[in-house]
């Protein structure tokens, strides 16, 4: 397979793997933190989910990683073919920079605020 | 074959609103904007992980208590269940699986598939929430 | 009992008078065993010969008589006027591909692309004709046969937004028709035929509308074609990273 070509299919099996994550891990997510945290409802009891979640050392680490990074590909990658289909399409190289630069960005900051907040994570349990 | 053409071809290009023209369409504009709530949700809780993560922990509490970021989250949730349930559909589409001389149909994929992200659901709750 | 009668709302282009398509009126008698393509013939009988279109078996085989029916690509022949909501009915020439006249349109584009993929069985090392034919079994027909029944009538590139778009992108049918080839016992291209369904232009441009699959005339699933070679090529990435030799070519 071509280099290019290769890289695109392997691009486009990640957005795959993504899709799965932001099926299956996503909704919980943004239930528990996003609604119902603020508006006080079940399962939620007095402590913020994200504390309770990091709590759980390697487990809720691994959790958030997988998730936030999984669904934060997945999310830019479809995005950015969705606006090249709304009429950007002329831009459609510099979108796909664009979308991967935030990717990177975002999947390194995830991991390093991760490691921040759990120093211990990366020791064997 | 090499000759030139004698009169023009009318070419007719797609604009912009092609996605309105049949109901198709639409559905599927829909399903693809599911992956601005999906990318913008996540990149609101590496915002709340970095706030977390510099020590300003009621700063992103607060954050996520600001009604508009609620509504966000709302919204957000609506459209990922849909993407969830668009892509248990079309995963019985593309990997049916054959028992003996049956094949299963996509709308049987959707409903394992739902019952399969209850179960996961609820195991992230009791196992990373409530314990 | 005065007559029941079909307005067709044809699209009209005559490149050497005018500059562009416009839409033209023919009242038709509206029958219900008529399908749009006997009211076309009629128009060009008895009402306008100058009525340009094509067309031949009449029987859904040929895949010449495609044209949109009311915004939706359809064989003219096998789509039957009461199946329309009203008693008029626009007919438009398939969507995307150039119009040369009235509801003709340019093919050329999906008939490199059809030569492109190798529509044939390729054979490392063909075998003579005295030690038989290439067997196969029942399962192994049935794993690519409903992709062997593509008539390329076009139908499902007219309905690819994808292919609205970006005309480089290899599309539906030429897909489906590689992927009858690369599930088939009997062929041995993968290697020639991958490198051009996993061109950047291929099959990584699909964004699953699916309308493809709805607008065949002939229940091929060009959509389910493409998602296959799609799985194919990341495994074989995959592969080919893991074990640079030898592993996914």
């Amino acid at each position: 397979m071509p280099k290019v070509a290769r890289l695109h299919a392997i691009l486009w099996g990640v957005f795959s793997v993504g899709g799965f994550i932001a099926a299956f891990l996503l909704p919980v997510l943004i239930y528990i933190v996003g609604i119902a945290y603020p508006l006080g409802l079940w399962p939620i009891s007095g402590q913020d989910p994200t504390t309770s979640i990091l709590n759980h050392h390697h487990l809720g680490t691994l959790f958030l990683f997988v998730t936030v990074a999984g669904s934060l590909y997945h999310g830019i990658y479809r995005f950015q073919s969705t606006l090249t289909e709304l009429g950007l399409a002329r831009a459609k190289r510099a979108l796909e920079a664009l979308g991967y630069l935030i990717v990177i960005v975002g999947i390194l900051a995830v991991a390093y605020y991760l490691l921040m907040l759990n120093p211990g994570v990366l020791s064997l349990p | 074959m090499s000759k030139e053409k004698p009169f023009p071809e009318y070419r007719r290009k797609l604009g912009p609103g092609w996605w309105l023209a049949n109901s198709h369409f639409t559905q599927y504009m829909i399903r693809e904007w599911t992956s601005f709530f999906v990318a913008v949700f996540s990149l609101i809780y590496i915002y709340e992980l970095s706030l977390f993560a510099s020590g300003a922990r009621a700063d992103a509490l607060n954050l996520l208590k600001n009604p508009g970021v609620i509504a966000f989250n709302v919204l957000a949730l609506l459209f990922t269940l849909y993407h969830a349930f668009t892509w248990f559909y079309l995963i019985g589409k593309v990997q049916p699986i054959k028992m003996g001389k049956t094949t299963s149909k996509p709308w049987q994929a959707l409903l394992v598939n739902i019952v399969l992200l209850l179960i996961v659901s609820f195991a992230v709750i009791e196992i990373l929430v409530l314990r | 009992m005065s007559q029941d009668i079909a307005t067709i709302r044809v699209t009209r282009y005559r490149p050497e008078k005018d500059g562009k398509p416009y839409f033209q009126d023919y009242k038709v008698p509206y029958r219900k065993d008529m399908v749009v393509l006997d009211a076309l013939n009629y128009i060009k009988a008895n009402l306008d010969g100058t009525l340009t279109y094509r067309w031949s078996c009449r029987m859904g085989v040929c895949g010449s008589c495609g044209a949109n029916v009311d915004g939706v690509p359809k064989l003219t022949c096998a789509s039957f006027l009461h199946e329309f909501k009203g008693r008029t009915i626009k007919v438009e020439p398939l969507t995307h591909f150039p119009v040369i006249k009235d509801l003709v349109v340019n093919m050329d584009d999906f008939m490199h692309k059809l030569v492109e993929i190798k529509p044939w069985i390729i054979r490392e090392k063909e075998s003579p004709p005295e030690e038989g034919e290439y067997r196969q079994s029942a399962e192994e027909l049935e794993r690519y046969d409903q992709f062997s029944s593509c008539i390329n009538c076009m139908l499902c590139y007219s309905a690819c937004p994808v292919y609205g778009l970006n005309e480089k992108f290899l599309g539906p049918a030429a897909t489906a028709l590689a992927y009858r080839y690369i599930e088939d016992s009997r062929d041995q291209g993968k290697a020639v035929r991958f490198p051009i369904v996993h061109e950047i232009e291929g099959v990584w441009e699909c964004t699953l509308v699916g309308e493809c699959s709805v607008v065949c005339p002939k229940g091929v699933d060009p959509m389910l074609a493409i998602q296959k070679t799609k799985i194919l090529g990341a495994t074989n990435a995959l592969k080919s990273l893991v074990m640079p030799r030898g592993g996914g070519k």
